[in-house]
């Protein structure tokens, strides 16, 4: 049974405590976060050990195997370290860390430690981009040239179920270290990364601000892979009111043989998807199987799928799908996307 | 008792010079001249979430501009004018006059931007329909010569739409207005109580239905129920079946004596008005949230954070 701590426990780490439950073998012994009222509702998930601070949680009792990091950016590379320091197992929330100085040290760190680290690249696990990925693998669409990702919402804005204040670490420029370039835009420059597995330029990059905030609200960018010289076109944006549970989402593959967009891998009608993934989930609990979590929504089932992909990477003693070294490269493109974006 | 009030509506195009001389025409429309000398006045738009205006869900700054400069030409440039809005369950008002566009037309037209969840604050009580509701009242409005009230025009799935007198109860300094909502419809009412704007004119040039459309409309009264009334006419309810339209009518919040319409026709909005069906209304979706709640709790799935109540 590996042990697990979490530490952070706003949307993602709540998120992260409820989808362990239901992986085999592994049981979250001890959270830490300031806000008293998130621990009381990890105790009622039946976490035994509640911290106030996560230097605590990671020096226990108890000891745990694993950490899951999933505090504010410019918190990442100093839990990460002493994650690494205490011997545990990371898996930490985008991005690695808040400068590629930060990222260079955690890889070095990955590997004098030896432990395993996975950076949450949950896009990755989204159904139909595997799909995707497996149709580049195939041969169906030819040489990739052009790859189109968008993804344009409200971003930390979004006006959840439950009305709650945006937390003001995101208006904070030296804490958020960056705007929907880092936030969603690191996502996308991640999946061009999947897709070409190359390194990358940034021959483009505009970032806009509509909102008046220090941190930018929208940004194009374009890359371009080294050797096959596939382009990557990027547009992010946080200035879209969003309504859920529509999600403005979508990745396109031009290749020399054809073309394959993400549209027509996802469900086309959500509510009919959620009813036919709620039905066979409830007939699993009555036969007393194994449910599988959150897959009513294709994009939620992803963060299931990810941590999934991570403990089977700990308990085969496997590399994790996306390691340090991806989230130092796509973290270094992000950089030179607001270096270039300075220039023009 | 209160009297209803002529409105005015006007149409206008999404223009800086086009949005003022339409506010112009709206105020000699209903002949509007306040008592007394305008040394202070205070204009409170919608900035109810971090939401552009040409969503349909926030005050234009344009409109609030327009208005800014009217007052200036009529009642002199030394008026000391302040743009007011209160923190909200989830909007922070700083955050808001920054995104949405207010930090900079203070800047350009020299008003002072003001919070009044910051204000020194009086607790009243009000009772409406037999409930006794308290609130804090921010104390700086009671002193401006005009308080001028400039909502959106939108539907709202909680109490059908959002105008003038729903606007007035984002002046409650206390920022968790939620706390309201089992009794939302007695808070607009009881809080129209106790704060009177002297005007409102409303932000109709974008408006909000089950979609965003350019509308075009300005609208104008001294009377927040008469404009309601009126409002919510062109968003096709019936008036006189929105709950806290009657509450107000039987509080003496608001009368229909009086109330007439001059300009525009109201045909001409109503044609074009994006109406709300059931799919869209606080009704569907809490039977498809509790349907979604029951489904968590039959199959033991999970419930992301940001899907809780």
């Amino acid at each position: 049974m590996l042990s697990v701590g979490i530490i952070g426990l706003g949307n993602m780490g709540m998120l992260h405590l409820r989808n362990c439950r239901h992986v085999d073998g592994v049981k979250v012994v001890s959270v830490a976060d300031k806000s008293k009222k998130a621990l009381k509702k990890a105790e009622a998930l039946g976490v035994k050990n509640l911290f106030t601070n996560y230097q605590d949680l990671l020096k226990g009792p108890p000891k745990i195997d694993v950490a899951i990091i999933a505090l504010p950016n410019f918190l990442h590379f100093e839990s990460v370290q002493r994650a690494l320091e205490e011997g545990v197992d990371v898996f930490v929330e985008k991005p690695l860390a808040s400068t590629v100085e930060e990222c260079e040290k955690i890889v070095r760190l990955v590997e004098k430690s030896g432990r395993k680290l996975m950076v949450g690249h949950n896009m990755r696990f989204i159904e139909a981009i595997e799909k995707m990925k497996v149709a580049i693998e195939d041969g169906r669409i030819g040489d990739l040239e052009v790859v189109t990702l968008e993804q344009i919402l409200n971003g930390p804005f979004t006006h959840g179920m439950m009305p709650r204040p945006v937390a003001e670490w995101w208006f904070d420029p030296r804490k958020v270290g960056g705007g929907v370039l880092l936030d969603l835009g690191y996502h996308l420059v991640d999946l061009f990364r999947f897709f070409v597995e190359e390194d990358s330029d940034v021959i483009l990059s505009h970032l806009s601000y509509k909102f008046n905030l220090p941190i930018e609200d929208g940004a194009i960018i374009v890359l371009r892979s080294c050797e096959s010289g596939a382009r990557g076109i990027i547009n992010v944006g946080w200035f879209q009111k969003s309504v859920f549970p529509e999600y403005n989402f979508r990745v396109i593959l031009h290749g020399c043989a054809g073309f394959i967009s993400s549209e027509s891998l996802v469900p086309r009608n959500i509510y009919f998807h959620a009813i036919k993934e709620g039905t066979k989930n409830i007939l699993r609990r009555i036969l007393r199987t194994k449910i599988k979590p959150l897959s009513y929504s294709y994009y939620y089932e992803a963060y299931y799928k990810e941590l999934l992909s991570f403990f089977d990477c700990i308990k085969n003693d496997l590399n994790p799908p996306v390691s340090a070294v991806d989230g130092l490269k796509t973290l270094s493109l992000i950089e030179q996307a607001y270096k270039k974006s300075n220039k023009q | 008792m209160k009297l209803g009030d002529v409105v005015g509506l006007i149409r206008t195009q999404h223009s800086k010079e086009e949005i003022k001389s339409s506010i112009a025409k709206a105020l000699d429309l209903i002949n509007f001249k306040p008592k007394g000398r305008v040394k202070v006045v205070d204009i409170k738009p919608n900035l109810c979430y971090y939401w552009h205006s040409s969503t349909g869900s926030t005050t234009d700054p344009l409109v609030v501009g327009g208005i800014i400069d009217c007052i200036r030409e009529r009642y002199g440039d030394d008026v000391h004018i302040r743009v007011v809005e209160a923190d909200a369950t989830a909007m922070r008002t700083k955050h808001a006059f920054l995104m949405l566009g207010y930090e900079k037309l203070a800047k350009e037209k020299n008003v002072e931007l003001f919070n009044l969840s910051e204000d020194e604050l009086r607790e009243e009580k009000s009772c409406v329909n037999g409930v006794e509701i308290r609130f804090q009242v921010p104390t700086s409005l009671f002193k401006s010569d005009l308080f001028i009230n400039v909502p959106k025009l939108k539907t709202l799935s909680e109490t059908k739409f959002s105008c003038a007198l729903k606007n007035i109860y984002g002046c409650i300094a206390y920022p968790k207005k939620i706390v309201y909502h089992s009794v939302l419809h007695e808070a607009i009412v009881g809080i129209n109580k106790i704060i009177r704007p002297h005007l409102t004119i409303v932000d109709g040039i974008v408006a909000l239905g089950k979609y965003p459309t350019k509308l075009g409309l300005i609208m104008a009264s001294r009377d927040p129920f008469s404009v309601d009334w009126v409002a919510a006419q062109i968003m096709g309810f019936n008036p006189s079946k929105v709950k806290f339209l009657k509450i107000a009518l039987k509080e003496n919040v608001g009368n229909l004596e009086g109330l007439e319409i001059q300009g525009e026709n109201i045909a001409v909005f109503q044609k074009y008005f994006p109406k709300v069906g059931f799919f869209s209304s606080k009704q569907w979706w809490n039977t498809l949230y509790s349907l979604f709640l029951f489904y968590i709790r039959l199959s033991d799935d999970v419930i992301p954070p940001m899907l809780e109540k």
